[in-house]
């Protein structure tokens, strides 16, 4: 088995996939690319048992022959190299033989046998969206999901497909952010739950990119293609929680606001709130929107006086900062709209411009109960 | 800087409040504490010391010894009031205080000998808190918290003792090593194995003896032998954690009146995290069979202040800890990790409901009372609970024995 491929391209490649292979394996076999030659086509594959992903690379070649080679070994190799064609030669003593303009290479390899397979989707439905509007949904809802163990379901991203339009949910209970495209749709309804690795992944990859994704999936299992680059991935198993239910319908009390001046206010007050609950309180009455934060035991206070459009009674609620600050960060706009009830009731953070057409955005936020 | 530290210590503090209250208890042998089978004297008057009663005794074995004692149950809140009376007129007399128990202040006196003379200044504030309180007290001086607090001990009862810079050592020399705070019956064993009795023998021990044998604690004693102790007089504290346990009057092996308890028990610390704007993330159980054997175990759980939470954690371990199928003597729970800061509401678990529901609760306690609604399963259990704001930047109400 003989190849070769430029020093760049291939390392560009790797890069990518590399992102799949975790710090620690149990299995030790997962610290290493697969190299699947077939003449001129070099499959690459890594893997981590619950993602899989695969590049098509070109190369120059005539043999075939499947090797798994180690990771952390090759890429530290292909990141000192200048442009220039590499020259792969698998030896007959378990060792694969690089030669560059400087010099020659040996790595030990591993039967690409011993890889572990990717899974075939059986019986897949499908639906395509362009490469930029799938990494927006992913940029936009990930913060929110949650880390709890205990709740596999909320760790992930929400996919939720029918005939009139894409609506991507995540949320840890406490905030909930949903996202729908009404400019793209699906040839049929489903849901279906993804882990956040695989998303951050493809967040990486699809940034900018005007390309089509094909997405297929099935009950277990979902294959995101596009390019030359498959990923396919385990589902969380799972009742997503019901998000609809949650969201209030009756908001009288609405705020608008500069979304600059409100992040920047919110942050300057939590730095003296409470460094572990990062509780903040706001105050409306009128036109102004009072801000305050204490820390009882350090007695740092502070206090921000803002001028917002409010219509509703006055009110006095209570929110994590960390929630608020994240939320204010996601968004893009100039102005945001802050619809609430009840001190005890969820508060409803919505752009006032700066959307694409066909975009929605709704973000989700439950406040702290406040005494008095 | 040299420094001039108080100590003040009401004498007998329980006995002189309930013969406040009552004048035929004048001199007569006295016990306060628990009337049942189980309970232990927490105050007892001088008239009974000479039969050998001393607090932390079982009231059994106490009334045994002194059959003419009267015993009176005991209220902390009356306690407390007449405690509140005491600090308030020391808080107006002195710069810098601290509160460490129901019946004890250290005062930082430093530097006003220039102005008034400290030790005069201290007796005339002794003689004010007993004309306007009634209660007997007793006041050390000395330049640090150790050596006054061994000077109070010393002057007891309801009289005052000063020792002078550079005394310290002396003064402490003859007495007994049981005499320095730290030192009880276990650490007293120890060092009378070792052959020491007065603190002259201690002060004459080599440091690192003494920390071979009693660890980083053997330090400290033979530090405060030496009439050395720096640590200041702090005003304010900084509550770590609440806790509540029942010991019962009879061993019990009944699940459901336990879980009664700890329903009871949950419900009304919960409330005093909401009162006090805290949160808990560590929750523990401890439980003690009646043959003494006593396990707890404790778990972190996100911050939160809400029952249906916390109940549900607290039953769940007890379930795991109460395995031995043997009569139980004592259960309690303490939360603890506590920060500032009020529940976060879930999106999910939590109905309007609920939540309106904890805060009238909350609010009709606030006016009437931390009994004033319950749990029904937590009825059985009455009287557990505290009335008392744990947040209030005083120390818990510890009854006398529970210290050292």
């Amino acid at each position: 088995m003989k190849f070769i491929v430029s020093s760049t391209y291939l390392l560009k490649q790797l890069q990518i996939l590399g992102g799949v292979i975790n710090n620690s394996n149990t299995l030790p076999i997962l610290d290493n690319f697969l190299f699947d030659l077939n003449k001129a086509k070099l499959t690459v594959s890594a893997s981590d048992l619950e993602t899989t992903m695969s590049s098509v690379l070109k190369v120059d070649s005539e043999s075939e022959g499947t090797i798994a080679v180690p990771a952390r070994l090759l890429l530290d190799i292909l990141k000192t190299f200048p442009e220039q064609p590499l020259t792969f030669v698998v030896e007959d003593n378990h060792t694969v033989e690089i030669s560059s303009n400087s010099g020659k290479y040996a790595l030990a390899y591993a039967e690409g046998a011993e890889f572990p397979k990717a899974v075939e989707l059986a019986d897949p439905s499908s639906t395509t969206l362009m490469g930029d509007i799938l990494a927006t949904a992913i940029d936009k809802t990930i913060f929110a999901s949650g880390n709890d163990d205990l709740r596999p379901v909320m760790s992930g991203v929400f996919f939720q497909f029918s005939t009139e339009n894409l609506t991507f949910v995540a949320t840890d209970a406490h905030k909930l952010v949903k996202y729908r495209r009404d400019d793209v749709s699906a040839s049929e309804v489903a849901e279906f739950i993804m882990p956040k690795k695989p998303l951050n992944l493809l967040k990486g990859i699809l940034g900018g990119s005007e390309s089509d994704v094909l997405i297929e999936y099935n009950d277990s299992n979902a294959k995101f293609s596009f390019e030359e680059t498959v990923l396919i991935c385990r589902l969380i198993d799972g009742k997503y929680p019901n998000y609809e239910a949650v969201i209030p319908k009756e908001n009288p009390n609405k705020l608008s606001i500069s979304r600059n001046q409100f992040l920047s206010s919110v942050r300057r007050v939590a730095i003296f709130s409470n460094k572990t609950t990062h509780q903040i309180r706001l105050k409306i009455a009128g036109t102004e929107l009072n801000i305050s934060a204490e820390d009882i035991d350090y007695s740092n206070k502070a206090e921000e006086r803002l001028t917002c459009a409010y219509q509703g009674d006055d009110m006095q609620i209570g929110f994590n900062s960390r929630f608020l600050t994240e939320m204010l960060n996601n968004l893009n706009s100039e102005e945001v709209t802050l619809e609430m009830s009840l001190p005890n009731r969820a508060g409803i953070l919505t752009p006032a411009d700066g959307l694409d057409e066909g975009e929605n955005v709704t973000m989700l936020v439950m406040p702290v109960m406040l005494n008095g | 800087m040299d420094k001039t530290i108080l100590h003040i210590d009401l004498d007998t503090f329980y006995v002189s409040v309930e013969r406040l209250i009552n004048r035929e208890l004048q001199n007569r042998p006295l016990l306060v504490g628990g009337t049942g089978d189980r309970g232990v004297v927490a105050a007892c008057s001088y008239e009974t010391r000479g039969f050998g009663v001393h607090s932390g005794m079982p009231m059994k074995m106490a009334r045994e010894l002194c059959p003419e004692a009267v015993v009176i149950r005991g209220n902390a809140g009356t306690y407390s009031k007449h405690s509140d009376v005491v600090t308030e007129i020391i808080k107006e007399q002195v710069p810098l205080f601290e509160k460490s128990s129901i019946d004890e202040f250290y005062a930082d006196l430093t530097g006003m000998d220039r102005f008034f003379g400290a030790y005069k200044y201290a007796a005339e504030m002794r003689q004010r808190i007993v004309k306007e309180t009634g209660l007997p007290i007793s006041f050390g001086l000395s330049v640090n918290k150790v050596v006054s607090k061994v000077a109070t001990n010393e002057a007891k009862p309801n009289n005052h003792l000063k020792i002078d810079q550079g005394f310290e050592k002396l003064f402490l020399a003859p007495l007994s090593i049981k005499k320095i705070p730290m030192v009880g019956d276990k650490t007293y064993q120890t060092l009378r194995n070792l052959g020491l009795r007065q603190v002259k023998n201690v002060q004459e021990m080599p440091v690192d003896v003494m920390q071979r044998v009693l660890g980083a604690n053997g330090k400290v004693i033979w530090k405060r032998s030496n009439g050395i102790d720096n640590t200041p007089v702090i005003p304010f504290c900084e509550r770590k954690s609440i806790s509540t346990e029942r010991t019962f009057d009879r061993d019990t092996i009944d699940v459901v009146k336990l879980r009664g308890i700890l329903i009871a028990m949950t419900e009304n610390l919960a409330y005093q995290l909401r009162r006090g704007e805290k949160l808990t993330a560590c929750v523990s159980v401890k439980i003690r069979y009646s043959d003494f054997n006593t396990y707890s175990k404790q778990l972190r759980i996100p911050y939160t202040s809400a029952d249906h939470i916390l109940i549900p954690k607290i039953l769940d371990m007890f379930k795991t800890l109460y395995n031995r199928r043997l009569l139980v003597r004592l259960v309690g729970i303490r939360f603890s990790h506590l920060v500032s800061g009020n529940y976060q509401i879930n999106l999910f678990d939590d109905t309007e409901e609920t939540l309106n529901l904890y805060h009238a609760m909350d609010t009709i306690r606030k006016r009437y009372g931390d009994k004033s609604v319950l749990r029904a399963s937590g009825l059985g259990a009455k009287t557990i609970g505290r009335m008392q704001n744990p947040f209030n930047g005083l120390p818990p109400v510890v009854l006398a024995h529970r210290r050292q």
